[in-house]
C-alpha cells in the first residue's frame, strides 16, 4: 500500500516512547465580527506517543473540538506547526495532505449526522477506499465485511441503511469508516457522548479491544472525566484556548497540579453515594470568560481559588512545566494545588 | 411512614405509532413523601420522562394517558378538568427542564417571566417583583436586580437553569419535577445546580422528583430512587441499597458499566449486551431477558413483579441478584452475554 511511503520514523519522546504527532505553538484565531477575534486555540504544544490513548477534557468552549480539527488538519493553523512523525503537516498541502489524512481518521459525536442517510453501510464504510483508491470489487466488498464483523456487527448488513440501526451500532459503523484506511491516529471526538450509558460502555470496550489489535494511537476527546480517565493513559485538560495540564491519568486524579483540574475532578459526582455525600466541592467563582476577551495573565485567574491578585495571576501568564516527572501544568502555585 | 404527598397507581401512557402502540408508560406505581427527594433512572427510551410528564398532563400527541391513577391531596390528577390541572401546575406541582434555552421566552425580561409564574396563580403584581428577586438571590443569581432586566440570550446556560429554578420555586410547591435539568450543562456547572437543588430540598421541605440518566447525580441528591427499564420499574428502594445491594440484573449491570473518576485502577467496564427493546413490539415475559446473563427459562414467558427484597427495596425478576452471586458467580462474570451465566439459550448478540 502507498501508506508505507509516507510513513516515517517518530522522533523519541520524554518518556522514551515514539511520538506519533507533536503540536507546536500551535494557534487557532477566528475573526468573529466588528474586527474581533475568537482566541478558540491560543498556543498549545503537546505530543501525542505511538500506541497511548491521550486524552482531551475541557468545559464547552474551551477550543477542544477545534484543536481535534488542528490535529487532523481539517482546520489549517493561524500560526505553529503540527508534525507528524517529522513530516510537518502543517507545510503540506493539497495531494501530499491528503496522502497522509488517511493516517488520521476521526470518529465523531453524532452517529446520526456523521452518517449519509441515503447510502447503504457498506458504501459509507467502503468510501474511504473508493476515495484513495485502494481497493475495488470483490476485494472491496470482502474488506467492508471484514470492518463490519472487526466492530462487531453482523457481516451481512452491508446492504442496509444507517436508519434501520440504533445510535450504538451507528457508532460502530462510524469505527468502522475510520478504520478502512489502516490508520495510526484516531482521534475521537466526543465519540461516546451521545450514547446511553449502557452502549457506552460497550463502545468504550470495542475502542480498546481495536486499540490492542491494530496498534492504534487515539486522540480521545470528551467533557466527562470519568471515561476519559478511563480509557486514557495520558490525560490533557484544556481551558479556554490554553493546556493547563498534562499528566497520567491516575496521577491526574490522584494530584492534580492545577486549580481548574481539581475543580473539574471534585464536580464529577461518584456513582456511590456514601463516596459521593463525603466529597467536596471546588466551587468555581464567576463564568467561563470570552474567549474574544480572554483574561490577562493566567486565564483561569478570574475563577481560580487560589490566585494571587494581582501579581502575579493576572500578569504573568504561567508556562506549562514539567512539576513532577512527565506532569506537566501551568500555575504559579502548583504545589498549594 | 408519613402520608406519601403524590401516589401514582398503574399508570400507562401510550403512543399511537405506524403498526401499532407504543407502550412508554406500562404500568408504573410509586409514591413520593412530602420533603423527600426521589430520583427516576433509566436509559433513553425507559419511560422516565413521559412517567414525570404523565403526572403533571404534559404528554405531547399523540400520547395518551390510557389508566392509572395520580393522586395529589386526595385527588385524582387524571380526573381534573383543563382548568382544574391548570391551577395545580407551577403552584402545587411545578416541573423544570432539560434545555432553559427553549423553555424561557427570548422576546420577555427574565423576570418578568418569573413574575408570571406567580402572576398566573393571583398573586399581586407589586408582590410579585418582590419575590422574584428574593428568589434570584435564593437561587444564587449574583447581581438580581440588572440580571431581573436580561433578556434570557444574555445569561449563560447555568445561570438560566437557575432562573427556571427560581420560576418553579416561585409559588412554593410541594413537589419539584426537574427533568434532567443538567444534562445539557458543563459539568462545574452541573455541579452548582445540584448543590442548589439538596439545598432548596432541605431548607424548604420542597420534594424533588429527579429524572436523570447519571448515576452520580442520583447519588450525590436522591434518598430514593426507581430503575425504569423499557416502560417498567424494575427496581426501587432507599440510594444507599440500591447502590450496594441491587437485586435486578439491570440496575447491577448498569452500575458495573459506568466508569468512576475516583477509580485508581483500570478495570474494563462491564458493559450491558444488546440494545434496548423496540417498545412497539416489547420482549415476553421479562423484558430484560433479551440483555441478562442470568436469565433462566421462566424469564423467557412469564413477566416477574416487583416484590419486597429488603427494608423498603423491591425488584421485579425470577432470579434476582442474590442467587445470581451465590449460584451463577455474578462477581466473577467474564462473559456478560445473555444466558452466559445461567447456560439458558447464550445467545449471539445481533
Amino acid at each position: 500500500m502507498a501508506a508505507a511511503a509516507v510513513s516515517s520514523m517518530p522522533a523519541a519522546g520524554a518518556s522514551g516512547a515514539k511520538v506519533l504527532l507533536r503540536a507546536e505553538n500551535a494557534v487557532k484565531h477566528f475573526p468573529a465580527g466588528l474586527g474581533a477575534t475568537v482566541h478558540a486555540v491560543d498556543g498549545v504544544s503537546f505530543e501525542i506517543r505511538e500506541g497511548e490513548t491521550l486524552g482531551l477534557v475541557g468545559e464547552s468552549g474551551c477550543g477542544k473540538s477545534t484543536l481535534a480539527r488542528l490535529v487532523t488538519q481539517l482546520l489549517p493553523v493561524t500560526s505553529g506547526k503540527i508534525f507528524f512523525g517529522d513530516v510537518e503537516l502543517t507545510k503540506l498541502r493539497g495531494e501530499k495532505l491528503r496522502q497522509y489524512r488517511r493516517q488520521l481518521q476521526m470518529i465523531f459525536q453524532d452517529p446520526f449526522a456523521s452518517l449519509d442517510p441515503r447510502m447503504t453501510v457498506g458504501d459509507i464504510i467502503a468510501e474511504p477506499l473508493d476515495n484513495f483508491g485502494v481497493m475495488r470489487g470483490r476485494k472491496r466488498n470482502a474488506r467492508v465485511q471484514e470492518l463490519l464483523s472487526i466492530v462487531g456487527l453482523n457481516p451481512n448488513f452491508n446492504n442496509r441503511y444507517p436508519h434501520e440501526f440504533s445510535g450504538g451500532q451507528r457508532q460502530r459503523i462510524g469505527i468502522a469508516r475510520a478504520l478502512a484506511l489502516n490508520p495510526r491516529l484516531v482521534v475521537c471526538d466526543e465519540a461516546i457522548s451521545a450514547l446511553d450509558v449502557s452502549i457506552q460502555a460497550q463502545i468504550v470496550n470495542l475502542l480498546e479491544d481495536l486499540q490492542r489489535e491494530f496498534k492504534l494511537t487515539y486522540l480521545f476527546i470528551a467533557h466527562d472525566l470519568s471515561v476519559v480517565r478511563h480509557i486514557s493513559d495520558r490525560v490533557m485538560v484544556m481551558y479556554l484556548g490554553k493546556i493547563v495540564e498534562i499528566a497520567d491519568s491516575v496521577e491526574t486524579y490522584a494530584s492534580p497540579k492545577h486549580p481548574y483540574t481539581k475543580a473539574l475532578l471534585s464536580a464529577i459526582p461518584v456513582p456511590d453515594p456514601r463516596v459521593q455525600r463525603g466529597r467536596r466541592l471546588v466551587e468555581l467563582t464567576g463564568e467561563i470568560p470570552s474567549p474574544i476577551h480572554p483574561p490577562s495573565g493566567c486565564r483561569f485567574h478570574t475563577r481560580c481559588p487560589i490566585a494571587r491578585l494581582p501579581t502575579p495571576c493576572a500578569e504573568t501568564e504561567p508556562p506549562l512545566e514539567e512539576k513532577r516527572r512527565d506532569h506537566l501544568a501551568a500555575c504559579h502555585f502548583s504545589s498549594d494545588v | 411512614m408519613p402520608t406519601p404527598i403524590l401516589q401514582v397507581r398503574d399508570l400507562r401512557t401510550q403512543f399511537a405509532a405506524d403498526g401499532g402502540v407504543v407502550k412508554a408508560v406500562d404500568g408504573v406505581s410509586f409514591e413520593l413523601y412530602p420533603g423527600e427527594s426521589l430520583g427516576i433512572v433509566g436509559e433513553s427510551g425507559s419511560g422516565k420522562s413521559m412517567t414525570a410528564l404523565s403526572i403533571l398532563r404534559l404528554v405531547p400527541d399523540p400520547g395518551r394517558i390510557v389508566s392509572g391513577q395520580v393522586l395529589f391531596r386526595d385527588q385524582d390528577l387524571l380526573q381534573l378538568t383543563g382548568e382544574e390541572i391548570r391551577e395545580i401546575r407551577g403552584r402545587d406541582i411545578a416541573m423544570i427542564f432539560q434545555d432553559p434555552q427553549s423553555s424561557l421566552n427570548p422576546v420577555l425580561r427574565t423576570g418578568f417571566q418569573v413574575d408570571e409564574a406567580m402572576l398566573a396563580h393571583g398573586r399581586p403584581k407589586r408582590d410579585a417583583r418582590s419575590r422574584t428577586l428574593e428568589l434570584l438571590k435564593k437561587v444564587r443569581i449574583p447581581a438580581a436586580e440588572s440580571r431581573y432586566k436580561d433578556f434570557p440570550h444574555q445569561l449563560s446556560g447555568g445561570m438560566r437553569q437557575r432562573a427556571m429554578i427560581a420560576m418553579g420555586l416561585a409559588n412554593a410547591p410541594a413537589i419539584l419535577i426537574a427533568d434532567e435539568p443538567t444534562t445539557a450543562l458543563d459539568v462545574t456547572v452541573q455541579a452548582q445546580i445540584l448543590e442548589l437543588l439538596g439545598d432548596l430540598n432541605r431548607e424548604l421541605g420542597t420534594a424533588i422528583v429527579m429524572i436523570t440518566h447519571n448515576m452520580g447525580v442520583v447519588a450525590g441528591l436522591c434518598s430514593r430512587v426507581l430503575v425504569m427499564y423499557a416502560g417498567e420499574i424494575v427496581e426501587q428502594g432507599p440510594v444507599e441499597q440500591i447502590f450496594e445491594n441491587p437485586q435486578h440484573p439491570y440496575t447491577w449491570s448498569l452500575l458495573r458499566s459506568i466508569p468512576r473518576v475516583d477509580a485508581l485502577r483500570h478495570e474494563r467496564l462491564r458493559s450491558i449486551e444488546g440494545i434496548a427493546p423496540d417498545l412497539l413490539q416489547p420482549p415476553s415475559g421479562c423484558r430484560f431477558h433479551p440483555r441478562c446473563p442470568f436469565r433462566i427459562e421462566k424469564c423467557f414467558h412469564d413477566e416477574p413483579r416487583l416484590q419486597d427484597v429488603a427494608m423498603g427495596q423491591q425488584a421485579a425478576c425470577w432470579v434476582m441478584m442474590k442467587r445470581a452471586r451465590e449460584e451463577m458467580g455474578a462477581d466473577k462474570l467474564i462473559d456478560i452475554r445473555p444466558g452466559a451465566a445461567s447456560g439458558v439459550h447464550p445467545g449471539e448478540i445481533a
